[in-house]
């Protein structure tokens, strides 16, 4: 069955069972024909973060997800994502607070070391990280909320960016979308059940 | 605007509307069927194979729209990215409640409706529970019992496709069921546990839902996506766009009108039947009348009934056919957010695959060999085990290669028994026309009073308790039992403010969802429940509906109405 087959399947709504008979990628790219393009036109200029900002951003989440085998933050674009959120999403205070906590992490570059953030070598930069990262476990123990902290939004900005890219979800995890089957026991893999969640 | 006339008009195309309009046009009657919102394409609306990245937000949400525009709406973990649009304006659509009485009343107004993004949990009441009123005096005696349900449930099921498990229990009766979905491993390990302790008493089985597992009636096996609630394009799930509604246009004599407000039936006090109904035209604001032999609101529990309130013919100056006094009362919903989770030791080399719209079920154990003596009526568990993914790396310390790497693979298992409680019915708990406030379309809305009772506090108490005994007996380790605020509302299984009932006086539709005051007015959804049960209710709802446009059909045929 060709693709054109399929659509029209499914558009008039009729003959449905046919579909079993498809292969699940062919289901998929099928859906993805028929289904509205939600996706708006990306913008080429940031919203909100400076060059010095976007460039602090770029270089945390990439230390938080760097590129291994697979590509990393920078790679997934991960500080585009966040100058959606920060300009779309969050309120205006926990936007200036992030913001802040950037200033902040820069001021921490000159007391540690004597250089801000982008000034710094890796090894630098990641002791600067660690601190920030035992700050946001030490709030945790103490069952104190994490979310306000910089580190604890920087990191999950990054996370959600990342696996919810195209190269997060295809290449890191291997997801899919229509798996087309379900088996209640099977072997552990990358990218668990192998669907988006 | 006087309009055509038709042999019967159905108000909502939603779970119940779609099967009134199967129904009616298939016994030969020309039917209307009024929706208030639009209508959808499956083919542009539907959006669960949109990946994440398509999304401005990655799926999360508008947040800043859902704060001005669905402040209601959000709290219902369905209404993400790409289903928001599936559920009402909460400014266009507004209600009120007292300050110390919230209540979240989620709604769809769209072809579908709700049907589009319901759970799909399907359960045939007992009983136990057509009994319960009767045997312990709460609320008004059920005018049926299940014998007079079971050839309907029957039907339904036949048509709808019901996959689950056959137990043979007499408080959750079987379905005609499909092959049901499999528990994945750690709900086995933890099933196994159970049956251990409790025999017979306490089961864990799967989830029977309006899934299909096999090819059916046309319609395509589940491929296992996950996000059914936005939608399906292969129709593997029962909604009534993908299933009732095109049968009923099927039969060429369907004629459904979108953008229909309904805001009146229509009385005629010469013959003291619904001559049929006002409509306001959402995108025009036209004022029009349809007129037919018989009126079947299928709006969902309050918007039917707030219909009902809104038309106040001289005879009935408190809303149409309340001649007991009962219309608007006896609200109920199921009380949820109570019970337990944990974590499944081992099973580190296994994991499922594929997403199962679908958990596990425990049909209820209290008050059904013995007499609990803190409450009456019961409670199920719905749940599930699973491996938590890359989201749970925002609570754990580390970052870089080893953190990226630790995350490729699944978290450990994960067990929760989340317990969905039967509310009495009280008639302190009732909606009324809001004085003041209107809708978009002019509509006066409904003020809604609605809190738990003692009853199902003492039950929630007792789902952490239950919950974390099984987990305990099966050894899941950290254990940890919950009772978190549910405010009425939030299950999405509102009912009553209709109720069916045997006495006219005390009661507002009788057997056959008809209204006891105004014999070709039937009313089929929620709003007709006279107890709550446990179970998920849609499919009484379908089954309920069925039987009554048969009555009402052979009624009409012989006359009667």
């Amino acid at each position: 069955m060709q693709r054109r087959d399929v659509v029209k399947v499914l558009s008039t709504g009729l003959a449905v069972s046919a579909l079993d008979a498809l292969a699940p990628d062919h289901l998929w790219a099928a859906a993805r024909t028929v289904h509205d393009r939600l996706r708006r036109t990306p913008q080429d200029r940031l919203m909100v973060l400076s060059d010095h900002q976007n460039a602090m951003v770029t270089a945390l989440a990439e230390l938080i997800i760097p590129e291994t085998d697979t590509p990393g933050a920078t790679a997934a674009q991960v500080n585009r994502f966040v100058d959606v959120m920060l300009a779309e999403w969050f309120e205006d205070d926990e936007r200036e607070e992030f913001l802040r906590g950037l200033v902040a992490l820069d001021a921490r570059g000159v007391n540690t070391f004597g250089a801000p953030f982008l000034a710094l070598g890796e090894a630098q930069q990641i002791v600067l990280l660690r601190g920030m990262d035992a700050e946001v476990t030490a709030l945790r123990d103490a069952r104190l909320p994490t979310g306000d902290h910089f580190f604890s939004r920087m990191k999950w900005l990054t996370l959600y960016g990342y696996y919810t890219s195209e190269v997060g979800a295809t290449e890191e995890l291997q997801q899919v979308i229509v798996p087309g089957r379900y088996d209640p026991c099977a072997p552990v893999r990358r990218g668990g059940s192998g669907v988006w969640e | 605007m006087r309009q055509a006339s038709y042999d019967a008009i159905v108000v909502g195309s939603g779970i119940t509307g779609g099967w009134a309009a199967k129904e009616l046009t298939e016994a030969g009657l020309n039917t209307l069927v009024l929706e208030a919102g639009r209508s959808i394409d499956p083919a542009t609306d539907y959006a669960e194979h949109e990946p994440s990245w398509s999304f401005r937000f990655r799926g999360i949400g508008d947040r800043k729209s859902l704060a001005e525009r669905q402040t209601v709406q959000r709290t219902c973990y369905a209404c993400d990215e790409a289903a928001a649009k599936f559920f009402v304006d909460d400014i266009d659509n507004p209600y009120s409640t007292p300050d110390d009485k919230p209540f979240l009343w989620i709604r769809g107004r769209q072809v579908g409706g709700r049907s589009i993004m319901w759970a799909r949990q399907s359960y045939r009441w007992s009983d136990l529970d057509f009994g319960a009123n009767a045997r312990d005096g709460h609320g008004v005696d059920w005018p049926i019992r299940y014998a007079d349900l079971e050839p309907w449930y029957d039907d339904v099921e036949r048509f709808a496709g019901i996959s689950g498990e056959a137990l043979g229990m007499d408080q959750l009766p079987d379905s005609q069921f499909l092959p049901p979905m499999p528990l994945n491993c750690g709900e086995e390990f933890v099933k196994d546990g159970v049956m251990r302790r409790f025999g017979r008493q306490r089961v864990v089985t799967i989830g029977r839902t309006a899934i299909l597992t096999v090819a059916h009636n046309g319609r395509a096996a589940c491929h296992y996506c996950g996000p059914c609630h936005r939608g399906c394009i292969t129709r593997s799930y029962f909604s009534s766009l993908n299933a009732t509604l095109p049968a009923a246009e099927a039969t060429g004599r369907m004629t459904l009108r979108p953008n229909s407000v309904v805001a009146e039936v229509l009385y005629d006090s010469t013959n003291d039947r619904a001559r049929g109904v006002r409509v306001i035209d959402a995108v025009t604001n036209e004022d029009m009348e349809f007129e037919a032999r018989v009126v079947f609101l299928c709006a969902s529990a309050l918007e039917s009934t707030r219909v009902l309130l809104n038309s106040r013919p001289d005879r009935f100056p408190t809303g149409l056919g309340n001649s007991s006094g009962e219309l608007g009362h006896n609200l109920m919903d199921h009380t949820m957010r109570s019970g337990a989770g944990g974590r499944i030791p081992g099973l580190e080399d296994r994991d499922a695959y594929g997403s199962r719209p679908n958990g596990l079920y425990i049909p209820r154990f209290r008050n059904v060999w013995d007499e609990h003596p803190d409450f009456v009526r019961g409670y199920g568990f719905q749940g599930g085990a699973g491996r938590p993914s890359w989201n749970r790396g925002a609570n754990m310390p580390g970052f870089g290669a080893d953190f990226k790497t630790a995350l490729r693979e699944p978290g450990p298992w994960q067990i929760n028994f989340g317990g969905f409680g039967e509310c009495l019915p009280r008639h302190s708990n009732y909606v009324e026309i809001d004085p003041e406030k209107k809708d978009r379309w002019g509509v006066p809305v409904l003020r809604i009073h609605c809190e738990w009772s003692d009853n199902e506090h003492a039950m929630r108490r007792d789902m952490a308790v239950t919950a974390a005994e099984m987990l305990e007996a099966a050894g899941v380790q950290d254990v940890s039992p919950y009772t978190q605020p549910s405010p009425p509302g939030l299950t999405i299984h509102e009912m009553g403010t209709a109720r069916m009932g045997r006495d006219p006086n005390t009661s507002v539709l009788n057997g056959f969802n008809q209204s006891h005051d105004v014999p070709n007015l039937f009313v089929t959804d929620g709003a007709s429940m006279a107890s709550s049960a446990c179970q998920n209710p849609s499919l009484t709802y379908m089954a309920l509906t069925a039987r009554a446009c048969a009555y009402a059909v052979e009624q009409l045929n012989q006359r009667e109405l």
